[in-house]
């Protein structure tokens, strides 16, 4: 073969190769939704009910199963392409607030929504608590039932091109659920605030925030001012990385989820540590040697259901839900039958 | 042309001379083979008849072509072709594996593995071109190398067992290219040197300034990288281009580079770590003054 032949079918077999590669890639199946337990939980005031959210083809719907296990029941479902993520008991056990997140695709760019509902269980409706253009993460009530904090960020994007985006811009609102009014209550649009919760006495809200790092922040309803805590702890990370904290009923300590060691692949593995709001010293409470987060307290008695991640390093997450003992020396798996998919 | 000369011209298709080596040895054939053919006339056979005799008993062209071209530049084409093919099959595989297991293929990537696999493939195909812009070759090679290197960074991503055998079939090839260019580098210098210890010093300097121009790519994407991945506001064009310029100041110099290296070792040596200081240096400055 001449050199000019050989040339001539290099270069028309390549690009027959990329043609074929690039059909055969093209005929790969999209992605196969999500489909599993979402990650945050709420328990009931009597302590029977656990709600939660389970993602089918990667839309949630909510769902509440008792507490000790058991078959779970759907509460509500969103439309296609909606989820229902990260529920909260009323005190009175009537509602539960959570948001619902989704996203519309524009011309340009596509935009992110997440947006306050309310789901009223007796009579099994969802309402809108409010329409905002700014996304709302998650939502809190104080005690009394009355009004609801909530965290709000005024902005959704990523800060650099290959971060994935992300809200920013958070700040802390109330909402009074008789009037609907809201007022704002912090002024700092913070980079990153969760896991906002109200302490049970009411006087203070606790949340997390990143100021150079991780610290846990109680703000004080009355005055405004602001006690701000970070764990001493044997933590394997540099510094703490608190993750969604809780505070216990009696208001004298907080258990959350930190990095308590590395595994074999160099993967943090997160464990629930129990803090004394006193000393600030953090006592490792779980040995999971998983990803726990997301802990909540029972009312009643001195237990917490926390959510482990069994596929942390992976692409799709694992979770399970698990009681544990307030001195984590007991554990139990949630067990939970899904109803089967009821598509009307 | 005569026969003879055609049949020179093919042996010559398959070596990678440079042009005044390749015109000693078009010479050289040449004569041997008309030699050859007057004995044969001398012996009584038609002049068409005895350069069919001569070219029947010196070989078929691209025999003899390829046994030159292995005698005096061994394993060149051939790691040509392994690095080329090598890439080519990397992508494929890779691609396969994103469609089908990560659910994520990317037709970009695809093309640029087919093209920088298929130009090194090219090049072993025409080797005789090539032989003649050894320059260009190692610019074709080096940017495989930089583009294998960068699929390396790629292989944290996947899952483990295929990202340490991934990593290790693209460390044998960034170290197949790396030895092409030295080796390509060395050759096309025509270096006749015969002192032992001085061959030692090129090839020395070779491996050295290679290792330069490996940390201003490295320095760069980095730099690329961090500027990707920590700024606020989208980058401009003209902001990458600055940020990889070390790699194409780099680049260019090495053309100057080659040759120096072959006549002074030692201070090429010199130069290039000053080339490769500036490179890095001057577009920093720009970037800080802009």
């Amino acid at each position: 073969m001449s050199r000019k032949m050989k040339n001539i079918s290099f270069i028309g077999g390549v690009v027959f190769l990329f043609l074929l590669l690039w059909g055969a890639g093209s005929l790969a199946d999209a992605p196969d939704g999500f489909s599993g337990f979402g990650q945050s939980t709420d328990i009931s005031l009597d302590d029977n009910e656990l709600v939660f959210s389970y993602y089918h083809n990667d839309d949630a719907a909510l769902y509440t199963v008792p507490v000790s296990g058991g078959e779970a029941e759907l509460l509500a479902k969103p439309d296609e392409g909606k989820s229902f993520l990260n529920p909260t008991f009323s005190p009175d056990g009537e509602t539960i607030v959570f948001v619902e997140q989704w996203v519309e695709e524009t011309e340009e760019d596509e935009r992110q929504y997440s947006q306050l509902r309310m789901l009223d269980k007796s009579s099994q409706t969802v309402e809108t608590l409010m329409n905002t253009s700014d996304y709302i993460t998650e939502a809190a009530f104080a005690p009394d039932g009355e009004s609801l904090y909530f965290l709000k960020a005024s902005v959704y994007q990523n800060y650099s091109p290959i971060a994935s985006e992300r809200p920013h811009d958070f700040d802390i609102f109330r909402m009074d659920l008789e009037s609907g009014e809201t007022e704002q209550i912090t002024d700092k649009q913070a980079y990153s605030m969760s896991s906002l919760e109200v302490t049970p006495d009411g006087k203070q809200l606790m949340y997390v925030t990143n100021d150079g790092q991780d610290q846990l922040v109680l703000h004080s309803l009355d005055d405004g001012t602001e006690e701000t805590i970070v764990p001493e702890g044997d933590f394997a990370s540099k510094a703490p990385i608190i993750s969604s904290p809780t505070i216990s009923p009696d208001g004298t300590y907080v258990v959350f989820s930190d990095v308590a060691a590395t595994d074999e692949n160099n993967t943090f593995v997160y464990e629930a540590f129990r803090m004394d709001l006193d000393t600030k010293q953090a006592e490792q409470l779980t040995s999971f040697y998983e990803y726990v987060s997301d802990p909540v307290f029972l009312h009643e008695q001195e237990k917490l259901i926390v959510t482990v991640d069994k596929n942390f390093a992976g692409a799709d997450p694992d979770y399970s839900y698990w009681q544990i003992s307030a001195d984590g020396e007991e554990r139990n798996r949630v067990t939970i039958e899904m109803p089967e998919e009821n598509e009307s | 042309m005569t026969r003879i000369e055609k049949h020179v011209e093919k042996i010559l298709e398959q070596m990678q001379s440079p042009d005044d080596e390749r015109e000693e040895i078009r010479e050289e054939l040449i004569g041997h083979l008309e030699e050859a053919k007057w004995q044969y006339i001398d012996d009584g056979l038609t002049e068409k008849e005895a350069e069919k005799q001569v070219l029947e008993e010196f070989g078929a062209a691209d025999v003899v072509g390829h046994q030159l071209q292995e005698s005096m530049y061994p394993y060149q084409r051939g790691l040509l072709y392994v690095i080329g093919i090598g890439t080519i099959l990397f992508g494929v595989i890779f691609y396969l594996i994103s469609a089908f297991f990560l659910h994520n293929p990317i037709p970009v990537w695809l093309t640029i593995q087919l093209l920088t696999g298929g130009t090194v493939t090219l090049a072993a195909i025409n080797i005789s071109v090539v032989g003649r812009y050894a320059y260009v070759l190692n610019i074709a090679l080096l940017v495989n190398v930089i583009w294998n290197g960068i699929n390396l960074a790629m292989m944290e991503g996947t899952p483990q067992w295929q990202a340490i055998s991934f990593s290790i079939y693209l460390l044998i090839l960034i170290g197949l290219g790396l030895t092409a260019v030295i080796r390509n580098s060395y050759y096309s210098s025509g270096s006749t040197e015969n002192k032992p210890q001085k061959r030692v010093r090129i090839l020395f300097s070779y491996i050295v300034n290679l290792l330069f121009g490996l940390a201003v790519t490295g320095i760069s994407l980095f730099f690329l990288w961090a500027t990707l991945a920590f700024s606020v506001r989208p980058l401009e064009a003209t902001a990458i281009i600055l940020t990889i310029s070390p790699i194409i100041i780099w680049l260019i110099a090495y053309k100057f580079q080659m040759g120096y290296i072959s006549k002074k070792p030692l201070l090429a040596l010199l130069t290039g770590l000053g080339i490769s200081v500036l490179s890095i240096i001057i577009p920093l400055i720009i970037l800080r003054l802009s």
